[in-house]
C-alpha cells in the first residue's frame, strides 16, 4: 500500500540535465508507464525512484516518508531490467532467494517464499536450472520472481519485454498487466513502445528532455494530446499535422481548402491573436475517396501509396507541402489509383488545434 | 582448396617463423645441449657429442649435496609462491579499489602502477638499487638514519645478520612491485565486463560492497583468477632479468637472492658457463613449470570452465 510522490525533481549528469524539475505523483496500486523516446529520461526517473540513483535536487516520497536519503534495499523495491539481470552463476532458486538471504531470513522461510513465487510464475520446474539454460521468456519470469519474492512496495519494470519477440510480448504482457492487477502493487513501468504503454498502463506519463509532457489515462493521451510532441509520438502511424492560415473571416486555409472551426477554438485563436495554426488528426479519423465527402474537411492531394495491412490498410497521400497518413479499410484502398488525384475527408470534429510557437494543444490553454 | 593452403601459408608464415626461430629452435637446442658436456660456448669441440644423461646425474648430485644448491631451491619456492600471492591478491586489490572509484581517479592510479611495468629493466632495477644500497647514500638508510631507527648503514640484501630473510625481502619487493600490475589490468577488465544492470540488481536486492564483491563479482571473473594464477607462476618460475641486475651490483647476496632460473643464466653465461649443466636445469624448471600448471588448472577447475553449457537455450 504505497503511493509515490516526485518533488520538483532534477538529476544533472555533469552538465547534461536528464531530469528537469519533475513533480510526479503515483497513486497506489496503479500501473503507470513512462513513456518516451530513449535518451528521454524516464528510466533516470525510474532509478530515481528505486534509490539507484540520487536527486541532485527534489525529493522523493513514498506514501508520506521521504525517502530520498534511503538505499534501494531500504526502499523495499523490487527491479525488473530489460536484459533480466539474472546472476549468470546462481541457479534459478538461488537467483530468487538472494535477496531474501541477504536479510538473513531463516532458510525455511526463504524456501516457502521462493517456491509460492515461483509457483505464482509457474516456473516451479525451472528452479534447478542456470540462468542460460533458460528461453527469454523464462528468464523474464525468473527476474519478476526475484523481484516479486521481496515483497516490495513498489515493483520497477524497465522496459521488461524489449528482449522479447513480438509475438511473446503480447502475451507476456497480458500476463503483466493481469498479475499487477491480482497482486495491486503499485508499478512503474518504463517503456519507448507507444502501443504497450497504451495496452497495459493505468495512467501514462509521456516524458521527453527530462520533462513531462502529458500526464493521464491511455484514453486522454491517445484521444486529446497535450502538445505536438505527443500527438506525434503516440499512434501508430501516429497524427497527422496540417499547418494552417487563419483568415480575417475565421476560417482556416489549408493547401486550397477552408474549414471553419468550432466557436470555443475561434475564441481561443482571436485571444491569442494566431496567425497560423496546427491541426493534427489520426489517421483512423479520415476517409481517402476520389470525390470529397460531404460534412467533411476536404483537402486534396496526390495518392503516394498504398499499403495492406491484413483488414485495414495504411494510405500515403501528399497534400501540397504534407504527407498525410489514413488508415482505411483495405477493400476500400485497393479500389484508389496510386498518382490520382484523391481527397482526404477529415472528420472535422476529431481535429485537435495547436498554437505553433508553443505547440500546445489550445484546449489545454486556460481560456 | 588450393588457394587457400597458400594464403593461410602467407599470412600465418611470418608469425608462425618467428615462433619457430626464436622459441621452437631454442627449446630444441637447449633440450639438446642439456645432452652434450657443452662448456666455454665451445660448439666446435663439443656440439657433436653426446653423454647421455650425465648433466642430469651432475645436477642431481649437486641438489643433493651442494648447499647453495639448496639455497637456490629454498629461494625459488619462497620467491614464487611470496611473490605470487602478492601479484595474484594485490593485483586483486587493486583492481577492486580501482573499479569502485571515478573513471579518471581509477586511471590515474591505475597509470601510477602501471610505472614499473612501462619502465625499462635496467632503470627500474637501479632505482631499487639506489633504494636498498649498503651504503649511506642508499634512501632506505638515509630514512632510517634520520629517523634514528640505526646507528650505521645496513646491507639488507648481504649481511649475514639478515639472510636469507634481507635478500629474498629485497627480490620479492622488487618483483612483487612489477607483477600486481599485470592481475590489476587483467581483473579490472573482468570486472568492467560483467554487465552494469547485475551490480545494480544486487544493490537493490540489499548487498553490501562487500557482499557484491564476493557473490558477484568475484564468482564471475574466476576464470581471470585462474589465468592470472598460471600466468604469473610461469613468468615467476622463469624471470631473472632484475633479480640478476640486483645480484650483480651486489645489493643482494648471490647465495640468497638466486633463483632456479637465475641459477641457469649464471650457470650457463658468469660464473662457470657450464652450458650443458644450465641446460639440463633449465630442462627440469620447464618440466617442473608444466607439472604445476597442470595441476593448478586441475585445483581451479579449468575444465569445468571451458565445458560446453548443458540443456536448451
Amino acid at each position: 500500500m504505497v503511493s509515490i510522490r516526485l518533488d520538483k525533481v532534477t538529476k544533472r549528469f555533469g552538465k547534461v540535465v536528464a531530469v528537469n524539475n519533475v513533480d510526479l505523483e503515483i497513486e497506489d496500486g496503479k500501473l503507470y508507464v513512462l513513456l518516451g523516446p530513449s535518451g528521454g529520461g524516464k528510466t533516470t526517473t525510474l532509478y530515481l525512484i528505486a534509490g539507484i540513483y540520487k536527486p541532485t535536487s527534489g525529493r522523493i516520497y513514498f506514501n508520506e516518508k521521504d525517502v530520498t536519503d534511503l538505499t534501494p534495499a531500504e526502499r523495499n523495491v523490487g527491479l525488473v531490467f530489460q536484459n533480466y539481470a539474472l546472476y549468470p552463476h546462481m541457479k534459478v532458486y538461488d537467483n530468487i532467494a538472494f535477496p531474501l538471504r541477504l536479510r538473513k531470513e531463516p532458510k525455511s522461510k526463504i524456501d516457502s517464499k521462493v517456491h509460492e513465487v515461483a509457483k505464482f510464475l509457474r516456473i516451479e520446474n525451472l528452479l534447478d536450472r542456470y540462468p542460460h539454460q533458460l528461453s527469454g521468456g523464462q528468464q523474464q519470469r525468473v527476474a519478476l520472481a526475484r523481484a516479486l519474492v521481496k515483497e516490495p512496495s513498489v515493483l520497477l519494470l524497465d522496459e521488461p519485454l524489449s528482449n522479447l519477440d513480438a509475438l511473446l510480448r503480447v502475451y507476456i504482457r497480458a500476463e503483466l498487466k493481469r498479475m499487477q492487477q491480482d497482486l495491486g502493487i503499485t508499478s512503474v513501468y518504463v517503456t519507448h513502445d507507444q502501443s504497450e504503454a497504451l495496452a497495459i498502463a493505468d495512467k501514462i506519463v509521456v516524458i521527453n528532455k527530462g520533462v513531462i509532457q502529458q500526464e493521464g489515462t491511455p484514453e486522454q493521451i491517445y484521444e486529446n494530446p497535450r502538445n505536438v510532441f505527443v500527438a506525434t509520438f503516440i499512434g501508430n502511424p501516429p497524427m497527422n499535422i496540417v499547418k494552417g492560415t487563419v483568415l480575417e473571416d475565421g476560417t482556416i486555409e489549408t493547401t486550397g481548402s477552408r474549414l471553419t472551426p468550432p466557436p470555443a477554438v475561434l475564441e481561443k485563436i482571436k485571444r491569442l491573436k494566431l496567425k497560423n495554426i496546427l491541426m493534427a488528426f489520426r489517421p483512423e479519423n479520415a476517409v481517402v475517396s476520389e470525390h470529397p465527402i460531404e460534412g467533411r474537411f476536404s483537402p486534396m492531394g496526390d495518392l503516394f501509396e498504398v499499403e495492406p495491412l491484413g483488414r485495414d490498410a495504411v494510405v500515403t497521400v501528399t497534400v501540397g507541402e504534407f504527407v498525410i497518413k489514413v488508415v482505411m479499410p483495405t477493400r476500400e484502398a485497393m479500389q484508389l489509383r496510386i498518382g490520382s488525384k484523391v481527397y482526404v475527408n477529415i472528420d472535422p470534429s476529431t481535429i485537435k488545434y495547436f498554437d505553433p510557437n508553443t505547440e500546445l494543444n489550445l484546449e489545454y490553454i486556460e481560456a | 582448396m588450393k588457394i587457400r593452403k597458400t594464403s593461410l601459408l602467407f599470412f600465418l608464415g611470418p608469425a608462425l617463423f618467428v615462433v619457430a626461430l626464436f622459441y621452437i629452435i631454442p627449446l630444441f637446442l637447449s633440450v639438446y645441449i642439456s645432452f652434450t658436456p657443452m662448456v666455454d660456448w665451445n660448439v666446435n669441440r663439443y656440439l657433436t657429442q653426446f653423454v647421455g644423461l650425465q648433466n642430469y646425474e651432475r645436477l642431481f648430485h649437486i641438489v643433493m649435496y651442494d648447499p647453495d644448491m639448496r639455497a637456490v631451491i629454498m629461494t625459488t619456492v619462497v620467491f614464487v609462491l611470496v611473490t605470487l600471492v602478492i601479484n595474484v591478491f594485490g593485483g586483486l586489490l587493486l583492481a577492486l579499489a580501482t573499479y569502485f572509484m571515478d573513471e579518471k581517479m581509477s586511471a590515474a592510479y591505475q597509470g601510477l602502477w602501471l610505472l614499473p611495468r612501462m619502465t625499462p629493466i635496467a632503470v627500474y632495477s637501479l632505482l631499487w638499487y639506489y633504494f636498498f644500497h649498503s651504503s649511506g647514500i642508499g634512501v632506505l638508510n638515509s630514512i632510517l638514519l634520520k629517523l634514528h631507527l640505526i646507528n650505521h648503514p645496513i646491507a639488507l640484501g648481504l649481511d649475514p645478520k639478515y639472510l636469507p630473510w634481507g635478500a629474498w625481502f629485497i627480490i620479492i619487493f622488487v618483483n612483487g612491485l612489477v607483477g600486481v600490475s599485470y592481475g590489476m589490468i587483467i581483473f579490472y577488465s573482468a570486472f568492467k565486463s560483467i554487465p552494469r544492470e547485475l551490480i545494480i540488481a544486487a544493490r537493490v536486492d540489499g548487498a553490501s560492497t562487500t557482499r557484491i564483491i564476493r557473490h558477484i563479482l568475484l564468482p564471475l571473473t574466476k576464470w581471470h583468477f585462474t589465468f592470472v594464477t598460471v600466468w604469473q607462476m610461469f613468468s615467476l618460475l622463469m624471470t631473472y632479468a632484475q633479480t640478476f641486475l640486483l645480484v650483480e651490483w651486489r645489493v643482494v647476496d648471490s647465495t640468497w637472492g638466486q633463483t632456479w632460473a637465475l641459477y641457469v643464466f649464471r650457470t650457463a653465461f658468469t660464473t662457470t658457463k657450464d652450458q650443458g649443466l644450465a641446460a639440463a636445469a633449465s630442462t627440469f624448471l620447464s618440466i617442473i613449470g608444466i607439472i604445476l600448471g597442470i595441476i593448478a588448472l586441475k585445483a581451479l577447475g579449468y575444465e569445468k570452465m571451458i565445458l560446453e553449457p548443458k540443456g536448451d537455450i
